[in-house]
């Protein structure tokens, strides 16, 4: 058996085993790092994540090297280049890695979301997430480590990149090659002789899922190929590390979602409240929180609702969004904005179903706004059957 | 004990009609199926890996025979004659249809009782000590509180679509039988430095894929701020809590990433804000719910036929030297009745079974039941010169194993025979060790005992807080079982240590065994416990004799 | 691009009795793993369950399943899989009730 670690998950949290590892290993190259850390018992059980791109064989060779049984963890998000495919194959038989484990997506979550296979024009953090993120999720499952091939030299938000470092203190993430160039890498494939991805001779020097890679140019960043156009250069699995940053997928990716809403049944929009079913009588438009001229805001579902604290009394119409009818960070952000003394007219817009309603109404929305899609779907005397939302109410008589 | 009112009656009827609508409209395809999923598990009803499975509330773990022959009629006439007695105080029936879980719930709101909550990213039935109102070492009952928050959190509408399940676990003595610190919210009743009664609060605890010890967010909270501190706490969560990873969502991924003191910061504030909402309502209302929790009068008589059988009847001795626990009225005792018999599954328990349990309560224990998260039923209130006759009638029900707190006391989830979500079986290694130490008649003599057992990550069968925790995965298609050591679920809580590589399904039982062995090995004296030998010498002898192909390799 | 597929069979839980069911090759839900279609392409796979999730009236959670060819039809690989053809370990109760 390899590299059990000897740690307690409690009294040796990842912090404190990053650190020791980073001090321990400081002054030490890519290989020694490398080597140290498949023995490393602070490290304890670990796998090669390698997407089998540009620069990957680097570290597959030094694995191959070190210890060909290693776990090598490749994510087919079943958007990759054919080339890239090919190339895993050719890579591992030449090395002689003897387990590689080609992880795929959850079929089913791809059927449900992303069934045409689309998902990645529409939203390709989701695409991301689903396709790449989640698998390696469930992959990395078993590991206490993980070694990935990120360099400072890379940019944006590499560019003070250790050896080790915590992964929202469930994993440490070695970079062995944190502190190469790219020389470096051109040097050691170079001279071990080693196969070069297909693609790279075709002006991809960086390799991810078909759709969303491009080719740069000359002086261009090696990574502006991936998602161009984007406001994205991390893909989720590298964004998590050390205190774990989170993607704001609502803010990206403007004019996709821009084209998707021209469509008719977007803008049919029905209105529903106690009576029952209505039209839309707001026609004014609906600015961002940050304006402070608004008289009708839309607040997103991650929105601090103190951002309007002093401008409430100027304000005739408050929507909160609810991107899906299972994040109910909308109820709290309602009952916060009554709490804090706004007495205009609140309105849930979004994925509401008719069972929520009641909640709704409780957490003091007066309306909700729900698309035509849905308002077919769940008819008006659904959402009526629960028109009496003032009854069978638990908290009216705590709260007195 | 607490029974419903006119307005939680109503309100469990409107929620059984609803939930009636709701199955039409699924079926009939108003809902879609990600629409009903949440509905569903809102009400108790899961799709599991053979069957539905609906989980039924058994609020703080208190009920009365009355109830309890319900959940026997619920068994034989929708189910398959028994039920499954959980580690949260529920009882799980694994084969319902779905088009008589409306009924079933009907059944349960004729005798009080509901579904509601019990699954779903919501807060969860509330659970408390099994020994609440009874125990001698009680500072105060629990379950009034537990009732309260039961109220308040039941379809509180902001907290339907939290990012993640929210568990909340009060206990009222300092000896923990709740394992509050492994809860989102625990609550710790004590005694401040003035003698006033109030809660330490918790927050953040959790087991699970990333264990973590609930942190002491308030040390004293007086007992009137209970539901708006609780209510600052989930409604900073459900804004903080991630909802971009459901294995990162849970509150004590929360508390630990934005930082204690921040945490606590905004939940002061919120309660700050919150405080005033609670203008005396609440508290009217507690003190209607503690009248019905007063202990009923226990009659004091001569203790002659019980301490007859002790000395005259060995296997009657055995039974009550495990099974029994100190009561706080003299001459009475809190029989524990165990689920456990060698061989079966843990926590399972037949119609017969639950109806003759009803009807000791109903002779012998003030009407009332307990279920304890260990998977067991309690007699709370017993006197003891009726402990021999309530042991002959166990006996004859199969129920009178003496075995509480011994190793093949074993608390296991339903494992990979039943969840959807499980990566190995628990209960078949559960049968297999108790089995296997009931032939080696060891039980006694090893003392002390805890084994745990999941079947999964989640660790719905507390494996990290086992003396012996085992957790079932699968490691490239085949059953492998990983062994924890040291975890304690008591007031001194503790995550259990790995020992190393696990076993396989074939190999597991013997490993346990020598886990065992060198624990009797190691041991200074009979008295000394497991986990105090283990806390003595370590993990280096167990794991030199689970891997002694490793050692020798270190060795040369 | 070749890359050897695993035969797949498609599974799910029925809508109103919640038991295991397969998909034969003449788009019937079976409770017979052997009567299944074992599917040998992958692109048909995916097809297939496509097919299968779009019966939301029947089935739950429709997915793909490892499987080979036995003597009888096509047999689980994986042990999830093949105690779902069964029931639990420890009463006979499930599909194994009516064998």
């Amino acid at each position: 058996m390899r590299h059990e670690p000897v740690f307690d998950p409690e009294r040796d949290p990842v912090q404190l085993r990053v650190d020791a590892l980073n001090d321990r290993y400081r002054h030490h190259g890519a290989t020694a790092v490398l080597e140290r850390a498949l023995g490393d018992a602070q490290v304890g059980r670990i796998a090669l994540v390698s997407s089998f791109g540009a620069e990957s064989v680097v570290l597959l060779h030094m694995v191959s090297v070190m210890d060909r049984d290693t776990p090598v963890l490749f994510i087919d998000t079943q958007m990759l280049f054919e080339e890239t495919l090919q190339y895993q194959v050719d890579v591992s038989e030449q090395l002689g890695l003897t387990n590689v484990q080609i992880l795929r997506p959850d079929p089913l979550e791809v059927q449900r979301r992303d069934r045409f296979g689309a998902l990645h024009l529409s939203d390709p953090d989701a695409c991301c997430a689903l396709r790449k993120t989640e698998t390696l999720e469930r992959a990395l499952a078993p590991y206490d480590s993980w070694i990935t091939g990120r360099k400072r030299f890379q940019g944006g938000q590499r560019t003070d990149l250790e050896f080790f470092e915590n992964e929202g203190d469930i994993r440490i993430k070695v970079n062995p090659l944190a502190h190469w160039a790219k020389e470096d890498v051109r040097d050691y494939m170079v001279n071990n002789r080693l196969p070069r991805h297909p693609l790279v001779s075709q002006g991809y020097p960086s390799i991810g899922c078909k759709p969303c890679t491009s080719k740069v140019g000359d002086g261009e960043d090696e990574r502006a190929g991936r998602w161009r156009g984007r406001d994205k250069d991390e893909c989720g699995i590298h964004f998590l590390d050390g205190k774990p940053v989170r993607a704001a997928p609502d803010a990206q990716h403007e004019e996709v979602a821009e084209t998707a809403e021209g469509d008719t049944t977007m803008s049919e929009r029905v209105i529903v409240t106690d009576d029952g079913f209505a039209a839309d009588d707001w026609n004014g438009a609906l600015a961002a929180p940050e304006d402070e001229d608004a008289t009708a805001v839309l607040l997103p579902s991650d929105a601090d609702p103190e951002v309007l604290r002093g401008r409430l009394d100027g304000l005739s119409l408050v929507a909160v969004e609810f991107p899906s009818f299972a994040d109910g960070r909308g109820f709290t952000i309602a009952r916060r904005l009554r709490l804090m003394g706004y007495k205009g007219r609140l309105r849930a817009k979004g994925h509401v179903i008719a069972d929520q309603y009641a909640m709704a109404r409780r957490v003091g929305f007066d309306e909700v706004e729900i698309d035509a899609d849905l308002a077919a779907r769940q008819p008006e005397d659904q959402w009526r059957r629960r028109s009496a939302w003032q009854a069978h109410d638990y908290q009216s008589r705590l709260r007195a | 004990m607490y029974s419903y009112t006119e307005f939680d009656e109503a309100f469990v009827r409107e929620r059984v009609a609803q939930f009636r609508q709701q199955v039409e409209r699924r079926i009939d395809g108003a809902l879609t199926e990600d629409e009903f999923k949440p509905l569903r598990l809102m009400n108790g009803l899961y799709l599991q890996l053979h069957a539905y499975m609906l989980r039924v509330a058994i609020p703080y773990g208190t009920l009365n025979s009355g109830q309890m022959r319900q959940l026997a009629y619920i068994a034989e006439r929708w189910d398959k004659g028994y039920g499954h007695f959980t580690t949260r105080q529920n009882i799980q029936y694994n084969w319902p249809k779905l088009k008589d879980v409306p009924d079933m719930l009907d059944a349960l709101a004729d005798v009080g009782m509901h579904a509601i909550q019990t699954s779903g990213n919501t807060i969860r039935n509330v659970t408390a000590d099994h020994f609440a109102g009874a125990a001698a070492d009680e500072i105060e009952d629990p379950r009034p509180y537990a009732e309260l928050l039961r109220q308040w959190s039941t379809d509180h509408p902001e907290f339907q679509f939290l990012p993640r399940k929210f568990k909340i676990a009060v206990s009222g003595a300092p000896n923990d039988r709740a394992v509050v610190k492994a809860h989102d919210i625990g609550l710790e009743i004590v005694r401040n430095d003035t003698g006033e009664v109030g809660f330490r609060v918790l927050a953040g605890g959790g087991l699970g894929r990333t264990p973590m010890i609930g942190k002491v967010i308030r040390e004293f909270l007086p007992k009137d701020d209970l539901l708006p501190y609780c209510e600052a706490i989930v409604s900073v969560y459900n804004l903080l809590g991630r909802r971009d990873n459901k294995y990162k969502a849970r509150i004590k991924i929360t508390v630990h990433e934005t930082g204690l003191e921040e945490f606590r910061d905004r939940v002061e504030a919120r309660f700050a804000q919150l405080r005033p909402e609670f203008g005396g309502a609440d508290q009217a209302l507690l003190a209607e719910i503690k009248a019905q929790f007063a202990r009923p009068p226990l009659q004091a008589s001569s203790l002659a036929a019980f301490e007859s059988a002790y000395t005259n009847d060995p296997v009657f001795r055995a039974w009550t030297d495990t099974n029994i626990a100190e009561h706080a009225e003299p001459g009475h005792a809190i029989v524990t009745i165990s689920l456990k018999a060698h061989g079966a599954t843990p926590g399972d328990a037949t119609a017969e079974q639950m109806r003759e349990m009803a009807d000791l309560a109903q002779a012998y224990s003030q009407d009332e039941l307990r279920i304890s998260h260990e998977q067991n039923v309690i007699l709370p209130h017993v006197h003891k010169s009726d402990l021999p006759a309530i042991h002959a009638r166990l006996k004859e029900a199969g129920l009178a194993t003496a075995n509480v707190g011994l190793v093949s006391d074993i608390i296991a989830c339903p494992g990979m025979d039943y969840c959807a979500l499980a990566t190995a079986r628990s209960i078949p290694v559960a049968q297999q060790i108790a089995t296997r130490f009931d032939e080696l008649k060891l039980e006694h003599d090893i003392g002390p005992l805890k084994i745990k057992i999941s079947g999964c990550i989640n660790a719905c069968g507390h494996h990290h807080v086992g003396h012996i925790g085992i957790l079932g995965l699968d490691r490239a298609g085949v059953e492998n079982y990983q062994i924890t050591l040291g975890g304690d679920g008591s007031e001194d809580t503790a995550i259990g240590t790995r020992t190393g590589p696990g076993f396989a399904y074939d190999q597991i039982v013997p490993a346990i065994e020598t886990v065992v062995n060198t624990y009797l090995d190691q041991r200074e004296s009979p008295d000394e416990t497991f986990l105090q030998t283990y806390k003595r010498v370590g993990m280096e002898p167990f794991k030199a004799a689970l891997y002694p192909d490793q050692e020798k390799q270190r060795a040369a | 691009m070749s890359r050897k597929f695993t035969p797949k069979v498609v599974t799910a839980n029925a809508l109103l009795e919640g038991d295991v069911v397969y998909l034969t090759a003449d788009d019937r839900w079976t409770r017979d793993h052997t009567e299944a279609e074992l599917i040998e392409d992958e692109a048909h796979a995916q097809v297939r369950l496509v097919d299968a999730s779009s019966r939301a009236d029947e089935v739950v959670g429709a997915y793909l399943a490892d499987a080979k060819p036995g003597e009888d039809g096509p047999e689980p690989v994986h042990f999830r899989e093949v105690f779902r053809t069964r029931g639990p370990s420890n009463y006979a109760h499930g599909k194994q009730e009516t064998v």
